[in-house]
Order: C-alpha cells, then structure tokens, then sequence
C-alpha cells in the first residue's frame, strides 16, 4: 500500500526543485532596486532591438523553411503506402537526437568556407568562383536550423496527414471541386493547425537557440540565450543577465500561449487514420519520380554532413584530399586535446556518460514514479506546471541555479539538477502516453487472478513498460549529452563533457582532432538513437527477409 | 421518364478481384446494389462517380457519355458510408460547400441552403460543428450536402451501416418518402437484404464481381435465377430434383421425396432435367395431402409471430419451415410437409 501523503510528496519536491532557481532569477531581474528604470531604458535601446529582430526573423525563417520543405514529403507520407515507410519514419528521429555541437561540427565540415560543398562547388564550375560564405552568420544558423528540425516537421505532417481521411478529398471531388480547389479548401484547411503548431514549436527552438549561435553567430548574431551566457560569463554582469532571462521568459510566455493555442487547435478534429493505397512506380510514374529525387535530396542534405565529419577524421590534417590516416584519433590522446579542452580524452568520455545516464535514469524514474501516481490523483493543472520547462531556457535555470546554492554544491551535481529539469517534460510525456496506451484494466485483470504488490509490478507493469522506459531513458542521455549551455555556466570550467570538448576544439582551431572527437560522439548518438527506436531491428529484419 | 436514363457496361480489374458490369437505371428508379461484402458494390459506385477509372467500358448518363469527364463535373452526389462530412466546417458549410465551389450566385445559394436545412428538418443545428451531431444527424447533413448542387444522380453506399436498427428504420422510411417527394435517381448501396427490398424500385444482387440478377423486389425474393441469390436475400431451401415434361405440365421428382406436378405455367419455358428446387421456409406447409416429405421437427424456435423450424426428412436433407402463431409446433413431432406451388422457383444447375 501506498503511504498517503506520499503521492503528493514527489510532485512538490519537483516543483521546488524546478521552480525555486526561476523565481531567484525572476527575483533578480524585477526586485532589484533600479530595476524596472533600467529594464525600460534596455528595452528602448538599440541592443534590445537588435537582438529581437535576429531572434524572431531567423526563427520565422528556421520555422517558415523546415515547414515548407517539409510539406512535399509529407504529402507522400500522409498519402501513400511505400516499403520502408516506417524505417524512414523512425531514421527522422536522428537529428533530433543529436548533439548540438554535432550538428554545428557536420555544417562546419560540409558547408563552411573550406568545406566539401565549396570544394565540389570549384570542381563542377571551376574558374566561376562560386562559393556558400554564409555559414557564420544569418544564412547559415537558418540553414543549421532547418537541418535540426525539417525531419521532425515532416514527420509530424506526414503522420497529420495520415488522419485526414482521403474521403474527404473524394467528397469535395464529387462536389464539384477542382483538386487545387480540394487543396484550398478541404486539405490545407486541416492540415494548418499542424502546420501551424509544428511551426511554433521550431520558431521556440530556434528562439532558444544557443549552441548554433554561439559558434556560428560570432559577435554579430545574438539570442537572447547567448546574450545571457556572455552577460553572465564574460563580462561577468549578473544584473543585466537576470533581466535579459526575465525578458526572454515573458517572450516565451508569448510564444508558448500560441503553442497552447495551436496544440488545442490540432486537437479539435483528429481523425482516425485510414488504410492508404500503395504508391506505384508503373501507375505514378511522375509521382513516385518526384518522390524519390525528393527523398534522395533530403536524405543527402542530412546524411552527406555526417557522413563527411567521418571521412574528414580519417583524412591528414583533416583535410578532403588529405590522405587517409588514424592521426587525428591519435592526436586525441596528445598533450594538445588536453591543452585545448582542459582535460584528457578518458576523463572527458567517463564524465560524459557519467552524467548523462545519471540524468536519463534520474530522470526516468522520477518521471514514470510521477506517471504512475498521476491516475490517481486529480492533479488538473500540475501536468501543465509540469511542463515549465518548455518555457524556460537551459541558461535561464543554469544561471538561477547557480545564483540559488552558489559554490556550495559539486558543479556535477548542479549540472544533473539542471539537465533533470530539462528532460523531464519530454520523458514525462513519453511515459504518461505509454502508461496511457496499456489502460488500468490490464492491471485490474491480474489484480483479479491474484497478483499483488511486487508481483504486480515485476509480471505485468514492468514488462510493458520495459520498452517505455528504455526510450525514456535514452532521451534523457541525449539530452544531457546535447547539453551544451547548462555545462558551460554550470561546470565553471571543472566539468567537461563531450559538448564542450568539441566546442573547445573548434573554437581553438583543431579541427583535426574535433572531427575525430566528433565521430566518436555520433557514433555514440547513433547508438543511443538505435535504442529509442528498437523497433527498427525488427524492421530492418523484415526488409532483408 | 427515360428508361435509359444511365447506362452502364465497364470492367475493372485488381490484383485481387476483378468487377464486369451492366445494367440500365430509369430516371427517378430507387436502384439498388446488394451483395455481401468485397462482391464490387461499392466499387461499381465509385465507377459511376469518377472516384475510379474503369479499364473498359462505358458510363452513359443521360445520353452523355461519362467517360473522360472528371470527377468534378459529373455533377452525381455521393453518400459515403462514413459521411465524410468536413469537420473543420459547420453544417451550414458542409451543405453550402458544393454549391460554392460550384460558383452559385449568393442569392440563389441562400435560397438553396434554406430550402435543404428544411427539408432536413436542420435549421436548429446550422452553426453547429459536425462534431456536435448525433450520427442521424449526420447522415441527414450527409444527404442534404449531395443533394445541394442538384445532381443528376444520387449514389448512396451504405449510408445507414453506422446507425443503430431502429434509427436505420426510420431513416430507411424517410429517404424513401424524400426520394419519392424529390424523384432524384438514386443508387444505393448495401448488404442488408431487407434494405434493398424494402427500398428500391429495382435491385442487383452482385457476387464476385459479377451482377446475378437484377428485377423488382418482389420478383428476385420469389424468382430467383441463382442459388446465391436465393439464400442471399432471405432464407431459402434449395433441393436438387429432376423435371421432366409431361401433358399435364412438369412433373417434378424431388431428391428422396415425392414427386409432383407443376401445371404448365404460361409464359416460362422449362427444358426438362435437373435444377434446383427453391422453396421459402414460410411456403413449405405442414399437410396431410400431396405430401412431398414426411420427417421429425428437429428445432423449433419461437418467434412471437410464428415458429421457425427444421425438419429432418429420411434422407440427410434439413427442410426449413416457418409457421404461424396459431398452429402450435413441438420438437420430436413427426408429419408430412407439402409445398406451395406457386411460390415454387425451378432453378437451372448449370
């Protein structure tokens, strides 16, 4: 039997934990003495407007291209059956599981100023001069962007699309309408909530960026995120770091109130979704053309960056017509890693995994502990307190953290304090749906043939939710390994993960030894990938066969 | 009245199943397709529609030809099973949304929309979200939106397949009475016999692919051209016999019972020998005289309007027989059973 008391106990020790850092922030932003005549005279300044401007424009732009790319295909997702389709569903979660850092380290190697794209760019066209120079700056952090998030937006309107019934566009047809007609009128209509919410969802993202941006962004180009970082580190301004976060929490708030919007929007009429024809090469020869070139397209512009970090680390110096050698992974264990990242290759791959599946466990548990409690508690709200993370940015808590217990706790610690926070709106999804999906009655069932307490839990509940809490605690390793900010501000320098390592190794030119670094980081991520989404074993088998 | 109003002669084929078909509907005929299900009907409506293409063949409706028309200029209303209705439109959007996109001037769309939300008796739920209706609602919205821009043609598959008995008896009722007060051509899908019969002024009971029989209600319940349809609407008992002519008429020999004669009938020319002998359960009468079976009741199942019952005759053969109320029957009773003769079909076996 449960303790009474007890399934309250948790949920307010989490919001403690979570709340307490954001309010010593809001706190220090808004209590101060001078604050709001200083929090005015910012917002009249041409900083603040400036920041603004690039954080909303590229993150309309980041949001406005992942979708619209994302559009075409999943019109072949929501409309057609083909085989893989459900490999290619789950291989679009992998960006999402990555790094940041990875991810700005892949556009750096393919489509910086001497990157792979520039030098296939001279070999095609020589003597034309042609060249992409935008990487470090506005083109580039849109483009980094839209590699981030395109995959997650087309499968979220594909699966959208799935559950438009293919009726209604037969309904329409009989009517009179034209198939553009259809479009406008039956289609695009359904499909704009989606649109819409996925559209916010990047447009937040992209707002909170802040690895991307960091490197990419130089002095130029600034978040609010990044701002805060360099207030707070930099020129060590603590005040003006306060209310640039409590500036970016009401924009968040904004932002956040449409993704509500949105979100109840796309819930108001979701259809079941219904069997779809196959999509046939002899029939549709124009339209399985287009799909495929679409496909190959995108599938180059994601795997190509990846795929050249690899080579590159096996090529001298890094180079493309370096020749192969393992130098660079020799290099790792050289007396300039641990000159330019503050620390050996061993301590920095122990302490990364250290963490991170200290989080994705902690996480894990206190989110499925919380699931469980939640059918029997009316909570109503707490889910949505639940979800602050969402709104506030891993510096914003970092740096509350950090201004609400100071040095007195390891910087590891507050480090797991923070990436918890992180995580846990995700993996608290992930496990209530799962919880969701199997019912009580199961539970009832064996309750009635006699199982009780452990039993219970060890022959029914944890074998179905086995799978549950594996990509559970996957995503919280990914996260806590894709952490890049909490690390910096939280870690004081102390704790290095692979993030920082590879953000120091760019950031002091050895480029060499960051690509090999970085392979070793995505093969991890891969594998951390291959375990969210199991199911792709049993796909992969049923392909071959 | 056009009595080739549509004309019909195509042929699809899938992988799996392949669908060759051919018959005429008059202008105002309540039409029906029936068949068990994955037979072609709803198949054969979406040829009709242009929601599929036929690899031969052709659609005439009235007097043009349909072939190479799209979908959307047919101008032929559709019923899905589900209704389809736009969920992201009111009622008043659904109904209005064909005559939109068919570009009614506003006036005469107002008028249109009024009258329907009448007739339909919608004027109350207009506003409302397809959401919020009930599923009788629905298929009431359903009809009104196909009826809207005035088709042609009225194509109805299944519409009643989601509701429940008594509501699909009252909206059975009401399309009827509509189609009857509007005179709209319609066809209608479905696999409940007693839909088909009570509804159409002529049905086609498809199997496989392939149309059996088509004719009036009370012509395919009574004379059936094929044991498939015979059993298919309603219960049927089908015994193998042989026939053979004789002066007074045809002299029918029953498998293991005994034998009769059928007096010529005037019009029907039978071949003598072997058929099947398709007798309803209510036209099988317990008898003393020209007694054709004598056997045991095996079950006998009350049904408060009479009694349904197996008999099982000398050889393996099971007859099905229904009474009514006032002639009591008890298992174990052991009598002879005649045969309505007029009520009798000779089936060929081919």
């Amino acid at each position: 039997m449960r303790r009474p008391g007890w399934g309250h106990l948790l949920p307010a020790c989490l919001l403690v934990l979570f709340y307490l850092p954001v309010l010593v922030v809001l706190g220090q932003a808004f209590l101060r003495p001078n604050a709001w005549s200083e929090l005015v005279s910012f917002l009249g300044s041409q900083p603040f407007r400036r920041i603004l401007a690039f954080s909303t424009t590229q993150a309309f732009w980041s949001a406005f291209f992942s979708v619209a790319l994302a559009l075409p295909g999943a019109y072949f997702f929501g409309r057609y059956e083909f085989p893989g389709k459900r490999l290619l569903r789950s291989v679009m979660v992998l960006p999402f599981m990555l790094p940041g850092i990875l991810v700005v380290l892949s556009m750096v190697v393919f489509y910086g100023q001497n990157g792979v794209f520039n030098q296939w760019l001279a070999t095609l066209l020589p003597g034309r001069k042609l060249a992409f120079t935008g990487l470090y700056g506005f083109k580039g952090i849109v483009l980094t962007h839209v590699f981030y998030n395109f995959a997650f937006c087309l499968r979220t309107l594909g699966e959208r699309w799935e559950r438009i019934s293919p009726q209604l566009e037969e309904a329409s047809a009989v009517l009179g309408a034209s198939p553009l007609r259809t479009w406008r009128g039956v289609v695009l209509p359904l499909l704009a909530p989606t649109i819409g919410d996925v559209g916010v969802l990047v447009f937040l993202y992209s707002f909170l960026s802040f690895t991307v941006v960091l490197v990419l962004g130089g002095y130029l180009y600034q978040t609010f995120e990044v701002l805060i970082y360099i207030e707070y580190n930099t020129k060590l301004n603590f005040a003006r770091a306060s209310m640039l976060a409590g500036i970016q929490m009401a924009l968040l708030a904004v932002v956040l109130s449409l993704k509500r919007w949105t979100q109840r929007l796309v819930q108001q009429h979701s259809g079941e979704a219904a069997p779809l024809p196959p999509l046939h090469p002899k029939r549709q020869p124009v339209r399985t053309g287009v799909f495929l070139v679409y496909l190959g397209a995108s599938l180059l512009f994601f795997l190509l960056p990846l795929v050249f970090v690899l080579i590159r680390s096996l090529k001298q110096r890094g180079l493309l017509d370096g020749s192969w050698t393992f130098d660079n992974y020799r290099l790792l264990w050289g007396d300039s890693f641990r000159f330019a990242v503050g620390s050996d290759l061993l301590t920095v791959i122990g302490t990364t995994l250290g963490l991170s599946i200290t989080v994705g466990v902690a996480t894990a548990i206190l989110a499925y502990l919380l699931a469980r409690g939640r059918r029997q508690l009316p909570w109503g709200k707490l889910d949505l307190w639940l979800q602050l993370p969402m709104g506030v940015s891993f510096l914003t808590f970092a740096f509350g953290l950090i201004r609400l217990v100071g040095r007195s706790l390891h910087p590891a610690l507050l480090i797991i304090w923070a990436q918890v926070f992180l995580a846990f709106p995700l993996v608290y999804t992930l496990l209530r749906t799962a919880r969701r999906e199997w019912g009580e009655e199961l539970l009832a069932a064996a309750q009635t043939l006699g199982a009780s307490g452990r039993e219970l839990f060890w022959t029914v509940e944890f074998p179905l939710m086995r799978k549950a809490l594996g990509s559970a605690i996957a995503y919280g390793i990914a996260l806590s390994l894709g952490d890049l900010s909490a690390v910096l501000v939280l870690g004081q320098g102390k704790v290095i993960t692979l993030s920082v390592a590879v953000y120091r190794l760019i950031g002091h030119y050895h480029f060499p030894q960051a690509v090999a670094l970085g392979t070793l980081f995505i093969i991890l991520a891969v594998l951390l990938f291959l375990i969210v989404e199991r199911r792709l074993k049993h796909e992969a088998e049923f392909f071959t066969n | 009245m056009k009595q080739n109003f549509l004309q019909i002669d195509v042929a699809k084929e899938y992988p799996e199943f392949a669908l060759t078909a051919n018959l005429t509907v008059a202008e105002g005929e309540f039409f029906s397709l029936v068949g068990p299900s994955g037979c072609g009907k709803t198949t054969l409506l979406r040829l009709i529609s242009g929601l599929a293409v036929p690899d031969r063949g052709r659609i005439i409706l009235d007097g043009q030809d349909l072939t190479g028309v799209a979908v959307a200029e047919r101008r032929i209303g559709f019923v899905f099973q589900d209704y389809a209705l736009f969920p992201h439109l009111t009622v008043k959007g659904n109904i209005e949304y064909g005559l939109k996109v068919c570009r009614w001037s506003t006036a005469q769309r107002e008028r249109r929309l009024r009258e329907l939300l009448a007739l339909f008796e919608l004027e109350t739920l207009a506003n409302r979200r397809i959401q919020e209706l009930s599923g009788g609602e629905r298929q009431r919205v359903a009809l009104a939106r196909a009826l809207a821009p005035e088709p042609f043609l009225l194509l109805l598959d299944e519409p009643f397949a989601a509701l429940d008995y008594g509501l699909r008896r009252r909206l059975r009722r009401e399309l009827k009475a509509l189609q009857t007060q509007l005179g709209f051509t319609a066809i209608f899908v479905t696999h409940q016999q007693e839909e088909a019969l009570s509804l159409s002024h002529r049905l086609a009971v498809m199997e496989g692919g392939r149309i059996l029989q088509v004719g009036s209600a009370p012509e395919v319940y009574s004379k059936p051209c094929h044991p498939f349809v015979a059993k298919f609407l309603g219960d049927a008992n089908l015994i193998p016999c042989t026939v053979e002519v004789t002066g007074a008429g045809l002299l029918v020999t029953p498998e293991a019972g005994a034998a009769f004669t059928l007096p010529a009938d005037g019009g029907e020319v039978v071949e003598p020998g072997s058929y099947l002998l398709m007798i309803r359960p209510e036209d099988v009468v317990l008898a003393e005289k020209e007694v054709v079976y004598t056997g045991e009741l095996m079950t006998v199942e009350y049904l408060g309007h009479g009694f349904y019952a197996e008999i099982k005759t000398g050889a393996d053969l099971i007859l099905k027989i229904l009474v009514e109320k006032t002639t009591a029957l008890k298992a174990g009773q052991t009598g002879g059973v005649s045969f309505r003769k007029q009520a009798l079909k000779l089936i060929p076996i081919n």
